[in-house]
C-alpha cells in the first residue's frame, strides 16, 4: 500500500483547559472509505476540523502526501484537496444554487462572474449527484433540507477533492439520496479519493467503509479493517473502561406517583411521539446520541417551543407551560439547566450574585422593590449550599471555572424551590470533582421529593445516576431500562437502534 | 498605578468623563481669562443656567439609557418630544402635562410591542415610528408652528426658580433619583441588565423579557415627553423640529457615561456625567466663538475620541 494521504502525528488540541484531542496519531489512505466512530464528545468533530484547517493543533503535526503542512484556514486545506462537508450546512440561503456551488472559485469572464458557465457547471455537478430536478437558478432558501444537503455534496465535489470528509452527511437525506451517496462514494474510491465518513448509523458504516477508526475521550483507540471486529466489540471500544466517577447509592426501584405524563408528544420533525412518565422523587435519565430529540423534549417541557402537540399532564393540570416564566411559576415549578451554560444558563459578564438571583427576583423583593437583607441571605445560601468557590460574589461569573459556573446555574434554579428539574447535559466540560458534587446534589434533591429529568451524553452518568433510563432515537423512545437492566451495552445498542442484531 | 487598579472597571468611564468635564472647564476658563479677563464659566449662576438647558437633554438621556441597557435603542425621541409638546400646548389647561406624558406612554407601548413582540429591530421600528409621528404632527399643524401657548404650569416647571435653583433642574434630579432607584433597587432594573447581557439566558431564567423591554421603551417615551413638555414651557410654545437636536447627544451622553452600547452594563451616574460633559463642551465652544462648522467637528471628534479610550480599556481588561 502506498503512503497515507493524510497523516497526523501526536496531535493535541485543548479548549479552555479541556483536552479535545490528546496525542492522536491517525492516517488515512487514498482510495479508501474510512469511518470514524466514537461517542459524543470523543473528538471526532475536532479531528475533522483539524484535518480541514478550521482548527490548528496545539502540538503535533499534519502531513499531506508525506509533506508537513500548516493550514492557515479551510481555504488552504481545500487547495490541498481536503474538502469537508460540515454537519451544519454551509450554504448561503439567499444565493442561488449555482452561486453557492461555485462560491469559492466562480468561473470568470473578463473579471466578472460568467453566469452561463457557472450554471452549466452547477448542472453538471448536480447531475453527478442525481439531482437533475434541482434548478441551479433556484434560491437555496427555497429548497428542502434534503435537497440542500445534496447541493452541499455537489459543492464539495466541485472542489475536486482528494480527501472528502462527510460529517453526518446522510442525517437529513431520503433513502434514495442515501443510495446516491453510496454510489458516489464507490465512484470516488475507484478514482483514488479518500473519504472520511462520520456517521452514527452502524449499518451505513458497515455497508460503505473499508476501514474504521474508533475514538474515545479525545484519543485514537484503534483502527482496523472492515469485518475484523464484531458490533459488540466496536461498542466496547467506543465505551472504554476509563470512566470511573463515583456515584451516590440509588434507592431500590419502587412505584412512584407520576408528576409529569407525556403521551405522543410531537414537535416539527424532531419529536415524533414521545411518551413517558416522570415520578415524584425520581431521576429519569434520557440517553441516545446527540440530536435525537432530547434537547427538544426538555425545551418543550420548559415552555420554550411553540406548536408542540400531544397530551401532557403536569401534576394536576393539563398542558405545557406557555413560556419559561409560566413554567417556573406554575403549580409545579419547573427549572431547566440548559445545554450551553455560557449562552443560555448564565449572563457571563454579570456578577455571581446577579446570576444567582436572576430566576428568583420575585422571592427577594416586595412589590418589585428588592429587599437587600433577603437578597444577601439568598445569595449567601446559594453560595453555601452549592459550595461555590469564588473570591467575591460581585465578581463576574465568567471569571469562575466551568464547574463553579455550572454550580451558579444550579444555585439559581434551586432558589425557586423547583418540583421538577430538567437537566441538559449538566456535567459537560466540568471537572470530575464537581461532577461528583453535582451527582450527590441530584440524589439529595430526588430524596427531597423533587423529580429530575436528566439528559447526558455520557452513558456512565446515566447508569450511575438514574433510577430509570429511556433512550431516544429519531424523536421517539426506543427503549426503557430499569434497575439492573441499565447497562452500557444496552444503552449504546438502543442508541444505535441495533438491539435486535446485538442480542 | 495602585490607585488606578483599585478603581472598579465600571467606574472608570465615569471618572474619565468627570476628569474631561474639569478639563473643558479649565480650557474654557483659560480662554476667557486670556481674552476678557473674566471667569464666567466658574460662576454659579452661569453653571445653573447651563444645567437648566442641560436638563432637557438629561431627561432624554435618562430614558434612552433604560432602552440601551436592554441592548436596544430608541430613535423616536425627537418626534416623541415634539409630539408631546404639541399635544400638551394644544390641550392646554390643567390636562396639558398629563396629555403630553400620555403621548410618551403610547409611543413607548407601541415601540415596546414592535421590538419585543413583533421582533422588528429597534433601530428600524423606532425610526419608522419617529417618521409616523412627524407625519401626524405635520398633518395637524399644516407644517407651521402651532399658535398654542404653553400653560402656566409648564412655564413654571421650565423657567421658574426655587430657592435660586431652576425648577427644571429639580425635575431632572427627581427623574435621576427615580432612575437610579429603578436600576439599583428593583426587579425591573435587574431584569434590564440581565436582558442586555444575554437576552436568551434571561428569558430561560423565566424573566418576562417582553414586558421588561416594553417597560424600558415606555420609560424612554415618558422621559422624552417630559422633556418636550418642559422645552415647550421654556420656549413658551411648541415648534416643528424642537426635538431634532436631542437624539445624538442623548445617545452620546449615555455611552460617554460608560453604558455599553450593546446593553447590560452601565450606571446612571455615568449618564448624568455624560450629559454635563456634553452641555459644557457645547457652551465652552460657543463662548470661544468657534464657527458653527468647526464646533460640529470638534464636538463629534471628542465623542469618538472618548469612546476609543473606553473601548481600549475594556478590551485590555477582558
Amino acid at each position: 500500500m502506498q503512503g497515507p494521504i493524510v497523516e497526523l502525528s501526536d496531535v493535541s488540541i485543548s479548549f479552555a483547559g479541556v483536552k479535545a484531542l490528546e496525542g492522536v496519531d491517525f492516517a488515512c489512505h487514498a482510495g479508501t472509505t474510512h469511518a470514524i466512530l466514537g461517542e459524543n464528545g470523543a473528538g471526532k468533530s475536532t479531528l475533522i476540523k483539524t484535518i480541514s484547517g478550521v482548527l490548528k493543533p496545539d502540538t503535533g503535526s499534519i502531513a499531506v502526501n508525506g509533506r508537513e503542512v500548516r493550514f492557515a484556514g479551510p481555504a488552504e486545506a481545500a487547495d490541498a484537496g481536503i474538502v469537508c462537508m460540515f454537519q451544519e450546512l454551509s450554504l448561503i440561503p439567499d444565493l442561488s444554487v449555482a452561486d453557492n456551488i461555485s462560491l469559492q472559485r466562480p468561473p470568470r469572464h473578463m473579471g466578472l462572474i460568467d453566469r452561463r458557465a457557472q450554471i452549466a457547471r452547477a448542472e453538471a455537478l448536480l447531475a453527478r449527484v442525481r439531482c437533475e430536478d434541482v434548478d441551479p437558478r433556484a434560491m437555496v432558501r427555497d429548497l428542502s433540507l434534503s435537497r440542500r444537503q445534496m447541493v452541499e455534496v455537489a459543492k464539495a465535489l466541485g472542489r475536486d477533492p482528494k480527501v472528502l470528509i462527510l460529517d453526518e452527511a446522510t442525517s437529513a437525506l431520503t433513502q434514495k439520496d442515501v443510495e446516491t451517496i453510496y454510489g458516489l462514494l464507490d465512484e470516488l474510491r475507484a478514482d483514488g479519493v479518500c473519504s472520511l465518513f462520520i456517521s452514527h448509523r452502524m449499518h451505513e458504516v458497515e455497508a460503505l467503509c473499508d476501514r474504521l477508526s474508533v475514538f474515545r475521550n479525545g484519543r485514537h483507540v484503534e483502527t482496523f479493517g472492515k469485518g475484523e471486529r464484531s458490533d459488540a466489540e466496536i461498542v466496547r471500544l467506543m465505551i472504554g473502561r476509563d470512566v470511573t466517577a463515583k456515584f451516590p447509592p440509588k434507592p431500590a426501584p419502587k412505584e412512584r406517583e407520576p408528576v409529569i405524563r407525556l403521551e405522543e408528544l410531537r414537535w416539527e420533525n424532531r419529536l415524533n411521539g414521545v411518551s413517558l412518565s416522570l415520578g415524584k422523587g425520581e431521576i429519569l435519565g434520557i440517553g441516545g446520541l446527540d440530536g435525537q430529540g432530547q434537547k427538544e423534549l426538555l425545551l418543550a417541557l420548559f415552555g420554550v417551543l411553540k406548536g408542540v402537540e400531544g397530551k401532557v399532564t403536569v401534576g394536576e393540570g393539563d398542558g405545557l407551560a406557555a413560556s419559561p416564566h409560566a413554567a417556573k411559576t406554575g403549580r409545579n415549578r419547573i427549572a431547566l439547566i440548559p445545554e450551553d451554560r455560557k449562552t443560555e444558563g448564565l449572563m457571563l459578564s454579570l456578577s455571581i450574585a446577579d446570576n444567582i438571583v436572576a430566576a428568583a427576583l420575585d422571592k427577594v423583593s416586595g412589590r418589585g422593590v428588592l429587599d437587600q437583607a433577603r437578597l444577601d441571605a439568598a445569595i449567601a445560601e446559594g453560595m453555601e449550599r452549592l459550595q461555590i468557590k469564588a473570591g467575591s460574589t460581585e465578581d463576574a461569573v465568567k471569571t469562575l471555572s466551568g464547574g463553579n459556573q455550572q454550580k451558579v446555574v444550579l444555585a439559581k434554579w434551586l432558589m425557586i424551590a423547583p418540583d421538577v428539574i430538567l437537566m441538559n447535559d449538566p456535567t459537560r466540560g466540568i471537572d470530575v470533582g464537581t461532577k461528583q458534587e453535582i451527582f450527590r446534589m441530584m440524589r439529595a434533591l430526588a430524596d427531597e421529593g423533587k423529580s429530575i429529568l436528566f439528559y447526558s451524553s455520557d452513558y456512565a452518568e446515566l447508569i450511575g445516576c438514574s433510577d430509570r433510563v429511556i433512550v431516544l432515537y429519531d424523536g421517539r423512545v426506543v427503549s426503557e431500562l430499569t434497575g439492573e437492566a441499565i447497562t452500557e451495552e444496552a444503552i449504546v445498542a438502543a442508541s444505535l437502534n441495533i438491539q435486535g442484531e446485538m442480542a | 498605578m495602585t490607585a488606578l487598579t483599585r478603581i472598579r472597571p465600571a467606574d472608570r468611564p465615569i471618572l474619565i468623563a468627570f476628569g474631561f468635564t474639569i478639563l473643558i472647564l479649565l480650557i474654557g476658563t483659560a480662554y476667557t481669562l486670556s481674552t476678557t479677563g473674566t471667569v464666567p464659566l466658574l460662576q454659579p449662576s452661569y453653571l445653573m443656567q447651563q444645567l437648566q438647558i442641560g436638563s432637557f437633554l438629561g431627561l432624554c438621556a435618562a430614558g434612552m439609557m433604560l432602552v440601551i441597557l436592554t441592548g436596544h435603542i430608541d430613535l423616536s425621541v425627537p418626534w416623541t418630544l415634539t409630539s408631546a409638546a404639541m399635544v400638551a400646548t394644544a390641550i392646554g389647561g390643567p390636562w396639558a402635562i398629563p396629555a403630553g406624558l400620555s403621548v410618551g406612554l403610547c409611543v413607548g407601548l407601541v415601540n415596546g410591542f414592535g421590538v419585543s413582540v413583533l421582533r422588528v429591530p429597534a433601530m428600524i421600528f423606532t425610526l419608522g415610528l419617529d417618521t409616523v409621528l412627524r407625519g401626524l404632527m405635520v398633518a395637524r399643524t399644516g407644517g407651521f408652528a402651532p399658535q398654542d401657548q404653553a400653560t402656566p404650569a409648564m412655564l413654571y416647571l421650565a423657567k421658574a426658580k426655587l430657592l435660586g435653583v431652576p425648577v427644571a433642574l429639580f425635575v431632572w434630579i427627581a427623574v435621576s433619583v427615580l432612575v437610579t432607584f429603578l436600576l439599583a433597587r428593583t426587579t425591573f432594573g435587574r431584569s434590564l441588565y440581565a436582558i442586555g447581557t444575554k437576552e436568551r439566558a434571561a428569558w430561560l431564567s423565566g424573566i418576562r423579557t417582553r414586558a421588561v423591554v416594553t417597560g424600558a421603551f415606555v420609560g424612554s417615551g415618558l422621559c422624552a415627553a417630559l422633556a418636550g413638555v418642559l422645552l415647550a414651557g421654556y420656549s413658551a410654545k411648541a415648534y416643528q423640529g424642537m426635538g431634532n437636536s436631542f437624539l445624538l447627544p442623548a445617545i452620546a451622553a449615555v455611552v460617554l457615561g460608560g453604558t455599553h452600547i450593546l446593553g447590560g452594563r452601565g450606571r446612571y451616574i455615568g449618564t448624568f456625567m455624560g450629559v454635563v460633559l456634553i452641555v459644557l463642551l457645547n457652551s465652552v465652544l460657543s463662548i470661544m466663538q468657534m464657527p458653527e462648522a468647526l464646533r460640529q467637528i470638534i464636538y463629534g471628534t471628542v465623542i469618538i475620541g472618548m469612546l476609543l479610550i473606553y473601548g481600549r480599556g475594556t478590551r485590555i481588561s477582558e
